[in-house]
């Protein structure tokens, strides 16, 4: 057999690859598949957070907002907690950006509100003078695409087992429910109400009413949850 | 001029010639010892069909440095490098720890001026983005921080009651460490609450009858001079150190809005600074 492999340079350089690539996967994919399990705590997106995470997307915030907090003391002391792989198990992208021309987004959650971001999106120059941030009013008419939304979280949930509909912690409750599209509409209106209330607009808290959930309220509740 | 009267050239010249005849001297040396010479040294033993071997031991120098190697080896696999094993959060601890020490030492016993430069700084980074870098809360979207207290805020407190205070107790005490702890609704309504209200917001001046209000009503909890009795109760009339550390903690929710917490991101001293240049804005 290595006589035969000895003649042949395409084949034995084939086998030298394959040798080496499994000595590599076996020092790699342990720790990889260590490191990528879910941090205690973390859950799937809901209906809601993931539309604004596609909205997010859309919009390109990743473009100037990174969400990767680096373990440097300058930048726990700005934007909290350095951040951890496990964190992104379920964003499908990751959005860690590459370049901050605006903040860190990681931990938004923790020390804004949904008013404050409904005033920035609206006029950044507002609550962040000299700012140079544009502004994003057309949110604020656009109707979130629920339908596209459920898509992603359905296929998530069947292809890669993302726990919707599942006991993640244990405590015998159901952490992040899915269930049909239209238990999940429901389920997402309701939520949007309640950000559409903190953000004191009238006019996004009429929209969800009349079951229209304004771009601008379903990314907020997205980055209320990037914590 | 003269390219050979520069020292530097002359050198120059010299070292080529230098090199050239060592290299010529070098060179003969070894083409003599290919025509003449012979080996020398002593044989070993053994010979293999007359094909034999010079002893020929290893320096010293280098069986030291051999030997040496293989102890540090041995050293560095099992001890040097488990215990010493690089890691960015290693560095990372290292360094806040280092932060944390030298800020304890420096800032031990600050001074007013010290409290309120840390104070602004800390208040540009973390707090004027929601109340604004003039600290009057963007046109009413935040808490104004150059006033104690809104009218329309004394009058949600009196109407819905304060239940911030109370609703979760700690060591027997209510939420924001306050004694009173929870504060009940309707203690006063119509009028009366309207003038109290002005009273208050204003600076404990002017409404005269809002003045009797406060000290029949509000007086019991808040003190006689709504200075909230060293403790027992928020102080009405400025930014005390412990309501800002309150809210700095647990956040708060109110009639403006929803403030969130910073718990574990300011220091003590920080806390105080930022009261510190808190309470500066309304002198």
């Amino acid at each position: 057999m290595f006589g035969w492999l000895e003649k042949r340079p395409f084949f034995f350089a084939v086998g030298v690859f394959v040798v080496i690539a499994f000595a590599g996967l076996i020092e790699i994919v342990p720790d990889f598949a260590q490191a990528s399990r879910p941090v205690v705590g973390t859950k799937p997106y809901s209906l809601l957070e993931l539309a604004g995470r596609q909205v997010y997307i859309k919009e390109s915030c990743n473009a100037c907002h990174s969400q990767l907090i680096r373990p440097f003391k300058s930048e726990t002391d700005r934007y909290g907690m350095y951040s951890m792989s496990g964190e992104y198990a379920y964003d499908r992208p990751f959005l860690w950006g590459s370049k901050r021309t605006g903040p860190d987004l990681h931990r938004v959650g923790n020390y804004r509100t949904s008013d404050w971001h409904a005033n920035h999106m609206w006029d950044p120059t507002s609550v962040v003078p000299g700012s140079i941030m544009p502004a994003y009013k057309h949110l604020f008419k656009n109707v979130t695409d629920l339908e596209t939304a459920y898509a992603e979280a359905l296929t998530v949930k069947k292809v890669f087992n993302v726990p919707y509909d599942t006991d993640i912690d244990g405590d015998g409750k159901i952490d992040v429910k899915l269930g049909s599209f239209d238990e999940a509409k429901q389920r997402a209106l309701k939520y949007a109400l309640k950000v559409a209330k903190e953000t004191k607009r009238q006019d996004l808290v009429n929209m969800v009413e009349n079951g229209k959930i304004p771009e601008i309220v379903a990314l907020i509740a997205y980055l209320n949850r990037l914590k | 001029m003269n390219w050979l009267s520069d020292n530097v050239n002359q050198l120059a010249l010299l070292g080529a010639a230098v090199i050239l005849i060592l290299t010529i001297g070098v060179a003969a040396k070894y083409f003599k010892a290919i025509k003449e010479g012979k080996s020398e040294g002593e044989l070993k033993k053994e010979n293999w069909d007359g094909i034999g071997e010079y002893k020929n031991n290893s320096p010293i120098g280098w069986s030291l440095a051999f030997v040496g190697t293989i102890i540090w080896g041995v050293w560095y696999w099992f001890v040097g490098y488990p215990l010493n094993a690089y890691s960015q959060i290693g560095e990372y601890n290292k360094e806040v720890a280092n932060h944390a020490a030298k800020f304890e030492s420096k800032w031990k016993n600050p001074t007013k001026d010290d409290l309120l430069g840390m104070g602004e700084g800390i208040y540009l980074v973390q707090c004027s983005s929601c109340h604004g870098i003039d600290a009057t809360g963007i046109e009413g979207k935040a808490q104004d921080l150059t006033k104690r207290v809104l009218k329309k805020t004394v009058l949600a407190v009196i109407k819905n009651g304060s239940a911030a205070l109370g609703d979760k107790v700690m060591d027997g005490v209510g939420r924001f460490g306050y004694q009173m702890g929870e504060m009940p609704p309707g203690l006063v309504s119509g009028a009366d609450a309207e003038a109290v209200a002005e009273y208050v917001s204003n600076g404990f001046k002017g409404n005269e009858k809002g003045a009797q209000v406060f000290a029949t009503v509000c007086a019991s909890c808040h003190g006689a001079d709504g200075r909230g009795m060293n403790g027992m109760a928020p102080n009405l009339r400025e930014y005390d150190d412990k309501i800002i550390h309150a809210v700095l903690e647990h956040g708060k929710e109110g009639v403006i809005g929803k403030m969130p917490s910073f718990k574990g991101r300011l220091t003590a001293v920080q806390q105080k600074a930022v009261a510190t240049y808190i309470r500066s804005l309304s002198e």
